[in-house]
């Protein structure tokens, strides 16, 4: 306990004898890929212009991320980053605000209170990967869908796919499943479509597997290989291109398909308006698109 | 010595962690504003715990105080997105906290099921019919009225006592009433008697003329009410309700009860202790965030520090 | 040669308080030898040092002129000591034969499985060799009869590992509290067996009949003082209560009141017509107010059964059972509030909340209203406290910390708090001393005398006989009469007792 305290008070006075910008991560989502790629890019960037990051998982948990807003206004960083829904953390937004603190989101979502949001389009990712589906089955026949709507982020591609499919009158969605997505979504994503297979013997009878994200195309995929239906010809694609998902599509099989994020630009691009921001610099944009990549057999291995 | 740390061990703790906190943060931690804010950030948590007590001093708990509170919180949102008025909204998300303690209750009172393994199967039930009512969507925006997301950011000016601009927040107060209420019903009441002498002895209870069964149903209705108004304090504090976001109150409350426990004298549960426990894992987590220590390491020191307060206590018992 | 094994100097101090001073014990082997005294008296505290379970601030013991060091369990154990406690820490999952191998290393064959037939036939061995009756080695220990689960122990004692020192004292504590008097009878047989191996043998009990009859020798302990010191040949009863409580105890019943029925005008308070439930049948009497309804019968014949048919635990599914002319209540909290008060067997696991002070426990059954009156509830356990001479250190010390007796007596001040009309008593004295035996008596002769009716079930026949106007005899939860206790001798009962069972008779011949 001693030393432990000791360390403690260590860190304490390490944190205190920093120099420069001091800035605060807070996000939920921190066991996520896709935010540990652009937290990584930003302290790396942080670290070269000598910058203090405090990085905060709070495990899930968005009140506590209003908490852990309040406690550093209370500690006067010079900027807050947040990765998570601002309409849900407005309560912090607000407290911020007052102290005259900048907040900028990383991947969080466009809010007033927000400085910034730097993020991919959605929009376009999932407009990119349903059209790419609906042409390779040439618009017609059965389609199962993996989304997340708890996830507003993830909604919004659901949404947009949602209108690709049904823009096209041969195209119909067998099932739109939410997978459970404690165990990182894979295995149940799994199961789910190994229960749609069953349901659907016939050849021919699911051309194609659209999923919001990475996980749930990863799981089908599994589905689809367990069962010996790799030869029916199922179009599988996902939205992020994860490195496992990056190697899926690089051999060539039912996976075809996925975008991939510049996390790492993302990162970088939030760093860069987080230093105007504290440089007093007006940022007009409440949105700032990094660009994406549709991943194929051709470019997944780069 | 041994007597006193036994009993006051944790008490001690909460002051060191205090001191340490008030030598290294000297210029931000003992002020008022961030004393408010802790306030403010464990009320949720406090509320849970507090009612999570009254079960707990029948040696029984609710594990699934996590998933009514999500669940109360969607009721409430859902009712709200169709546009009911907020009174019947709040109203039907308490009913359903209590409705889910009564739930909850009966299967332990009378069918006679584990209360571990009743309230686990509860917190599957809840948390399913919180994603099946919300269809898995995060309810914000427009959908939760402004007064309702108000309610969180606002509170009573403390002008008059001397704190220019600051104010106490309502979820503070709710927390405070909530200690008030289960404090006199647990110290001041026959039925807090009663449960006391469920948790000292079920059997001798019974025998003794006690309706252990018409008790425990109470307990467990009063549990899920709590958890039901942790669950409109955590949507109005995010002004969104989500299906899974009351998920991390269960294991925080339980610990707190249990801080708590090592400071009865017989190693019971009191309502005044599990604030002591609420307080040292609000205050931890307060204080190390303004240290700038990892979340994780904060959560080992969390840990670390439950085991180490059970074990003093323990230790002390035996000797 | 028999062991000769010498405890000296025992001494043993909580702060001011001198718990045991200065005691000395002389085993033999071949002999049994008492230990008895009052709740208080230092038994307990005797037993846990030479068990190695309590460090003692003085004690040498000697074993045939040996220094012993005696520091753990582990070393009393080395010693060849063994001790059967008064809770009787079976394991109730496990078989028999499990049970009784304990504490050894569990036979094995074809490379690691458990040998089970090996197990067993060194468990029944080991029954065998203790004269106990054989057992099934594959039961589940918890379907054991009281009896059996001694007996288990005892065997479970008796082993041990094979070239290892054998066992040269057996400790046991109160080892019939809790079994009737032909279950008793079983346990005396394999103490004999045991004794004429060579074991000495350690024997606390508080009932001086059995004393008398199995014992060679007797100490007595009053204040953690050796008193007395005696081979039992040449000593009567009245020297070891005189010892005990260091004055002479006239009568072992307080006298009993002339009949009541007339004084309190024929009132009924319980009745039962052709009465049957799941595990009693023909039930066929009535208690007046002021009468004394002793329930007899061998162990677990329905006498727990017949108590908590008015205490709402038993349903009635034949005939007409009634408290005070209405039907019987449903549960505990509605016969309590009909006036019904309960003393259970078990006082640990059913009586007490052992945490918790006398008030809370006392006071259990009669909170009213909604706010809990503290200041009210303190001047009555104040009251109840004088009144059945409780000694603790106040109202709030945990009850686990008071002696046995003390305990029995916070449970009778729960019934007594409020003046029951219907007493309801389960062996009220088990375990109880000589001295907390007489005052608890009396409390129960002077609320029937203030017109209370009694149901007293109880193992002990001069109790039953002391205490009771007339004796329900049930045999399986079957009631086949009721006894005048006038003129009744012990031997009258047991026959009743053990009546048309043929079976059984032959078996009574032999113990009687």
């Amino acid at each position: 306990m001693k030393n432990l305290i000791l360390s403690m008070a260590a860190l304490g006075i390490s944190a205190s004898a920093a120099l420069a910008q001091n800035v605060a991560i807070i996000t939920p989502f921190l066991a996520q890929p896709g935010t540990q790629a652009y937290v990584s890019a930003f302290e790396a960037e942080a670290k070269a212009k000598g910058w203090t990051v405090n990085v905060i998982d709070t495990a899930g948990d968005v009140a506590a991320v209003i908490s852990r807003i309040e406690d550093s206004v209370t500690q006067k960083v010079d900027a807050i980053v947040i990765n998570v829904d601002p309409a849900q953390v407005a309560a912090g937004l607000q407290t911020a605000a007052d102290a005259k603190i900048p907040v900028i989101g990383m991947d969080a979502g466009a809010d007033p209170l927000l400085v910034t949001n730097v993020t991919s389009n959605g929009y376009a990712m999932a407009a990119e990967t349903s059209v790419y589906v609906a042409n390779r089955i040439g618009g017609a026949g059965n389609v199962v869908m993996f989304v997340f709507d708890a996830f507003p982020p993830v909604q919004v591609r659901g949404a947009v796919a949602d209108a690709v499919f049904a823009n096209h009158p041969d195209i119909t969605v067998l099932d739109r499943v939410t997978p459970d997505v404690q165990d990182g979504g894979i295995a149940d994503s799994r199961a789910k479509m190994e229960a749609i297979l069953a349901a659907n013997p016939e050849p021919g009878s699911i051309k194609a597997v659209w999923a919001a994200w990475d996980q749930p195309a990863l799981g089908a995929l599994q589905a689809i290989e367990a069962a010996g239906r790799t030869g029916e010809g199922i179009v599988i694609t996902g939205i992020d291109a994860n490195p496992q998902a990056r190697e899926a599509i690089a051999a060539g099989g039912n996976f075809e398909a996925s975008m991939a994020q510049d996390f790492a630009g993302i990162g970088k691009a939030t760093f860069a308006a987080t230093a105007d921001a504290i440089a007093g610099k007006t940022i007009l944009s409440k949105v700032m698109y990094v660009p994406t990549v549709l991943i194929t057999a051709g470019n997944a291995a780069q | 010595m041994i007597p006193v740390l036994r009993h006051l061990g944790t008490l001690i703790g909460l002051l060191v962690i205090m001191l340490f906190f008030a030598a290294q943060l000297p210029d931000t931690f003992l002020t008022p504003r961030n004393l408010i804010n802790i306030s403010q950030q464990i009320a949720m948590l406090a509320v849970v715990a507090f009612t999570m007590t009254v079960v707990m001093v029948m040696n029984d708990f609710d594990l699934s105080v996590g998933s009514t509170a999500s669940l109360a919180g969607i009721v409430a949102a859902v009712l709200f997105a169709m546009g009911v008025p907020i009174w019947v909204g709040v109203g039907a998300a308490l009913a359903a906290g209590i409705l889910g303690g009564l739930i909850n209750g009966a299967l332990v009172a009378f069918l006679g099921i584990l209360p571990f393994v009743a309230t686990l199967g509860t917190l599957t039930i809840f948390s399913g019919l919180a994603f099946f009512i919300s269809g898995g969507e995060t309810i914000f925006g427009r959908d939760i009225p402004k007064p309702f997301a108000e309610f969180a950011r606002s509170g009573v000016p403390l002008d008059g006592v001397g704190l220019e601009g600051a104010q106490l927040p309502y979820l503070t107060i709710v927390a405070i009433a909530t200690l008030a209420l289960v404090w006199v019903t647990l110290e001041h009441t026959v039925f807090g008697r009663k449960l006391y002498a469920i948790g000292g002895n079920t059997e001798a209870a019974r025998l003794a003329g006690i309706d252990v069964a018409r008790a425990r149903l109470a307990a467990f209705a009063i549990t899920g009410f709590g958890a039901a108004v942790a669950g409109l304090m955590y949507a109005s504090r995010v002004a969104s309700a989500n299906p899974t976001q009351g998920a991390g109150l269960m294991l925080d409350a339980i610990a707190a009860v249990f801080l708590g426990m090592t400071m009865g004298k017989q190693g019971e549960p009191r309502v005044l202790a599990t604030l002591v426990g609420v307080l040292i894992l609000g205050i931890l987590d307060n204080g190390l965030t303004q240290m700038q220590v990892d979340s994780y390491v904060r959560e080992m020191l969390v840990g670390s520090i439950v085991i180490a307060a059970v074990a003093i206590s323990s230790l002390g018992r035996r000797a | 040669m028999p062991d000769i094994i010498k405890f000296s100097g025992l001494t043993k101090r909580y702060g001011a308080a001198c718990v045991l001073d200065d005691a000395s014990l002389l085993l033999v082997g071949g002999r049994v030898h008492a230990l008895m005294g009052e709740n208080g008296a230092g038994k307990s505290t005797l037993i846990k040092m030479i068990a190695g379970v309590l460090r003692p601030d003085q004690m040498t013991a000697r074993k045939n002129g040996q220094d012993l060091a005696l520091r753990s369990q582990a070393d009393a154990m080395a010693a060849g000591f063994r001790f059967i406690h008064q809770e009787m820490n079976i394991v109730p999952q496990l078989s028999v034969a499990e049970n009784i191998l304990l504490g050894l290393p569990t036979p094995t064959r074809w490379g690691g499985l458990v040998d089970w037939p090996e197990m067993a036939r060194r468990a029944a061995n080991a029954l065998h060799q203790l004269g106990a009756p054989a057992l099934n080695m594959r039961r589940a220990a918890g379907s054991l009869s009281p009896v059996e689960r001694m007996l288990v122990k005892l065997a479970a004692a008796f082993v041990s590992h094979e070239g290892a020192q054998a066992p040269c004292l057996y400790v046991l504590d109160e080892p019939t509290a809790v079994l009737s008097q032909t279950e008793a009878e079983a346990l005396f047989a394999v103490i004999a067996r045991l004794k004429s191996q060579g074991a000495a043998i350690l024997y606390v009990s508080h009932r001086l009949n059995e004393v008398m009859q199995i014992c060679d020798d007797v100490t007595v302990l009053r204040n953690g003082r050796a008193v007395m010191t005696a081979p039992l040949a040449n000593t009567s009863k009245d020297d070891i209560i005189l010892a005990m409580t260091g004055r002479a105890v006239d009568d072992a019943f307080p006298p009993r009141p002339k009949p009541v029925v007339w004084d309190f005008g024929d009132d009924v308070i319980c009745s039962a017509q052709y009465v049957a439930t799941k595990s009693l049948s023909d039930l066929n009497f009535t208690l007046r107010a002021g009468e004394i309804l002793g329930i007899g019968g061998l162990a677990a014949a329905g006498q727990t059964a017949l108590l908590r048919l008015f205490l709402g635990l038993e349903r009635p599914h034949k005939g007409m059972a009634k408290l005070m002319r209405t039907a019987v209540p449903q549960s505990p909290s509605a016969a309590w509030a009909r006036g019904v008060a309960y003393i259970p067997q078990e006082r640990r696991t059913e009586g007490l909340m052992m945490a918790m002070g006398t008030r809370p426990n006392a006071m259990l059954p009669h909170y009213k209203g909604i706010f809990a009156r503290l200041r009210n509830e303190r001047v009555q356990t104040a009251d109840l406290t004088a009144r059945l001479g409780i000694t603790a250190a106040g109202p709030e010390q945990p009850v686990w910390q008071l002696s046995g007796g003390n305990q029995q007596k916070v449970i009778f001040a729960r019934a007594l708090a409020q003046p029951p009309r219907l007493l309801l008593l389960d062996d009220p004295t088990r375990g109880v001393d000589v001295g907390a035996k007489y005052e608890i008596y009396s409390l129960i002769r002077a609320l029937s005398a203030k017109g209370c009716a009694v149901l007293l079930a109880s193992s002990d026949l001069p109790e039953l006989l002391g205490l009771s106007d007339r004796i329900l005899v049930l045999q399986s939860g079957r009631q086949t009469g009721i006894l005048k206790t006038d003129g009744l001798e012990p031997s009258d009962l047991l026959r009743a007792f053990y009546a048309a069972q043929p079976a059984a008779k032959s078996l009574i011949s032999e113990l009687i």
